[in-house]
């Protein structure tokens, strides 16, 4: 039984010794290598991921997921571009995947996938810099590649100790088996919070040295923490723990890389643009898409603190009205009184904004107040006669003339 | 990154649960009442093949090889073109597509896919087959399509029936083949390669699935021609219309 425990311990050794990484004591993240030239895949394993990435990336260009709006794709291709360089960023790709979560995804060949959810929460310029930036250091650093060959010499070594400890059919020897096990699974994971640390380093680097403001970085954490704890907080939940970090987390936990990114980031920075118009006005088709998708999602605390953030800049007819569906969705009759108050709001911001006149009249009748809804929802039908649920709401409020 | 969240749960549960066991399965379904009659000369456009080739690690993890899946993809093309020709009938690759109509092709790959997975799930093999295809089954019934809208893909107003071909292959590393060999010492049952596949005609004007082959233990070895043309034979297995004298005696 020793001698097996020897044999675990020599096969963790070469794992062990790449576990710990050198800690971030660096004043500022340090600035971007220069320009390499364009890579290639090197070896029979990036050269076959690459293939994979390429099949997939094939299939996702004809995605129905995709949103293939020009004006949208070339402002984010163009936002990632200016942050890392030209240069850099010809080696990549960037689809917008219309899917209401925050994320964002880098393969190794270059694809890099955008969600819609992402793009509803960042405010400005900057905090979308800030993401683009992370995913690109991924690419970079050729991250993918890593986490391939850590896996599969991690998995190798569990698949030995298993066989091992079947052969052996002895108790010990299944007790190390399984402590080895988790001691694999458990490096797995810190590897992987290592490489999102250096990309989020590395991607602060490049924000550093652009023209944006490189505080963002850390907001976008601040602004996720937030909007995790309302979505705790109306569910009745315990407010989330952000400094913890779980033994199957992929990812270091928000409070930590908050810290880290609001340190490392250029103080002289400080003063810089964070292009929140300029981001206002590339996704203002958008934004009512984006929102309504997020108030579909059934999460009223998370979709409310979005709709409030976001109108720190000021309520727009757009955010009112999305505010509004979420409150009609929820469909207390505390509720239904708010609602009707926000769509009058959006009808006031923007009298010919239809579905605000539809949410109105939803909202009055079924919180029974049946003129003054049918009123609401003639005037819907007066400014969208071809809606597709026009005959629906007819019925609802059919003609004066009809009535009397 | 999800892909490596699929591969460490695959991972936990292949040591936690102990290796699969080895379960060769196979299975073909012609749709009912349909004939081919050899060299009745139907033009049969051939969707782009979904092949993968890679190793298999000691832990029996996917190592995609792009260059055993390019002559792979190249030696399969091939020999199923020639099979075909032998049957009589003529191979036509489906013309590359762009825009909404590469959109359109894309969404009835993922559909034939979807489709034919769930016929094999659910009515091929026991495990989790559905009562109602168990009876189906017993009547001989095969009733699955993919929609009249095949009739608007590429290429399908010049042809008659549409092929798709899914094949998936790892060769087990020397390391898996070691520990393979240690495993059955200790009498754990460790598999040793991958080698599997499903192909699927599909009547381009109605949408139907005439006939599908599944096969998760198939021989021949795909980065060689000759090794090709046997596992075109597998995957092609009762394919209708091809009861010509081919070697296989199925």
């Amino acid at each position: 039984m020793s001698k097996f425990r020897q044999l675990s311990l020599l096969a963790l050794a070469p794992l062990s010794a790449l576990v710990f990484m050198p800690p971030l004591h660096a004043a500022t993240a340090p600035m971007p290598p220069p320009f390499e030239g364009v890579y290639q895949p090197q070896g029979v394993d990036e050269i076959g991921w690459w293939r994979e990435d390429d099949e997939d990336e094939r299939a996702l260009l004809n995605s129905p997921v995709l949103i293939h709006d020009e004006k949208l794709n070339n402002y984010v291709t163009d936002v990632l571009c200016r942050t890392v360089g030209y240069d850099r960023c010809s080696a990549t790709r960037v689809y917008i995947i219309r899917e209401p979560v925050f994320n964002a995804s880098m393969t190794m060949n270059g694809t890099m996938r955008v969600f819609s959810g992402l793009l509803l929460r960042t405010r400005n310029e900057a905090e979308l810099a800030s993401v683009l930036a992370h995913e690109f250091g991924h690419f970079e650093r050729r991250h993918g590649l890593q986490r391939f060959k850590g896996l599969r010499s991690g998995s190798d070594v569990a698949a030995w100790a298993s066989v091992l400890a079947g052969v052996s059919m002895n108790y010990g020897a299944h007790r190390s088996m399984h402590g080895l096990n988790y001691q694999i699974y458990g490096s797995y994971f810190r590897f992987s919070r290592d490489d999102e640390r250096e990309a989020d380093l590395l991607g602060l680097g490049y924000l550093n040295s652009s023209d944006l403001r490189p505080h963002a970085a850390a907001e976008v954490w601040e602004n996720l923490m937030g909007e995790a704890t309302a979505s705790a907080s109306i569910k009745g939940l315990k407010k989330p723990n952000f400094g913890r970090v779980a033994f199957f987390a992929s990812h270091p936990g928000n409070q930590e890389r908050a810290n880290y990114l609001s340190a490392l980031a250029l103080p002289d920075g400080a003063g810089r643009d964070d292009g929140a118009d300029r981001y206002r006005e590339a996704l203002a088709d958008w934004m009512p898409i984006f929102l309504d998708d997020q108030v579909k999602l059934n999460d009223f605390g998370a979709s409310e603190y979005i709709i409030e953030s976001l109108a720190q800049n000021g309520w727009t007819a757009e955010l009112w009205f999305a505010r509004g569906e979420l409150y009609r969705n929820r469909g207390h009759p505390r509720d239904l009184v708010n609602a009707a108050e926000f769509y009058r709001e959006a009808a006031f911001a923007d009298p010919d904004l239809a579905d605000a006149y539809r949410g109105l009249g939803l909202s009055l009748m079924k919180a029974g107040k049946r003129s003054e809804g049918q009123g609401a929802l003639r005037r819907y039908l007066e400014l969208n006669p071809d809606a597709s649920d026009a005959k629906m709401i007819r019925m609802m409020a059919p003609e004066l003339e009809v009535s009397e | 990154m999800m892909r490596f969240f699929v591969l460490i749960f695959a991972v936990i549960g292949l040591i936690g649960a102990g290796p699969q066991s080895a379960s060769a399965q196979e299975k073909t379904a012609v749709q009912k009442g349909f004939e081919l009659a050899p060299n009745s000369g139907k033009r049969i456009l051939v969707f782009r093949p979904a092949i993968r080739v890679g190793a298999q690690s000691t832990a029996g993890l996917f190592e995609p090889n792009a260059d055993w899946t390019e002559e792979a993809t190249k030696n399969i093309q091939a020999s199923l073109a020639e099979f075909q020709e032998r049957i009589g009938n003529e191979v036509i690759n489906a013309p590359e597509a762009y825009g909404a109509e590469a959109q359109n092709l894309q969404e009835h790959m993922d559909l034939f896919a979807a489709v034919s997975r769930s016929a094999i799930k659910y009515q091929f093999f026991a495990g989790q087959r559905l009562p109602t295809k168990k009876k189906d089954n017993r009547e001989d019934i095969f009733d699955w399509s993919l929609g009249s809208g095949v009739s608007s893909l590429p290429g399908a107003d010049g042809a008659d029936y549409g092929l798709f071909i899914f094949n998936k292959d790892a060769y087990g590393s020397t390391g898996r083949k070691l520990l393979q060999g240690l495993a059955f010492l200790a009498r754990v049952p460790v598999k040793s390669g991958e080698h599997q596949g499903f192909a699927g005609l599909v009547d381009l004007r109605s949408g139907d699935l005439l006939w599908l082959n599944a096969d998760f233990a198939m021989g021949g070895d795909v980065r060689k021609p000759e090794g090709a043309q046997k596992r075109v034979g597998q995957l092609l297995e009762e394919f209708p219309g091809s009861d010509l004298p081919d070697g296989r005696g199925e």
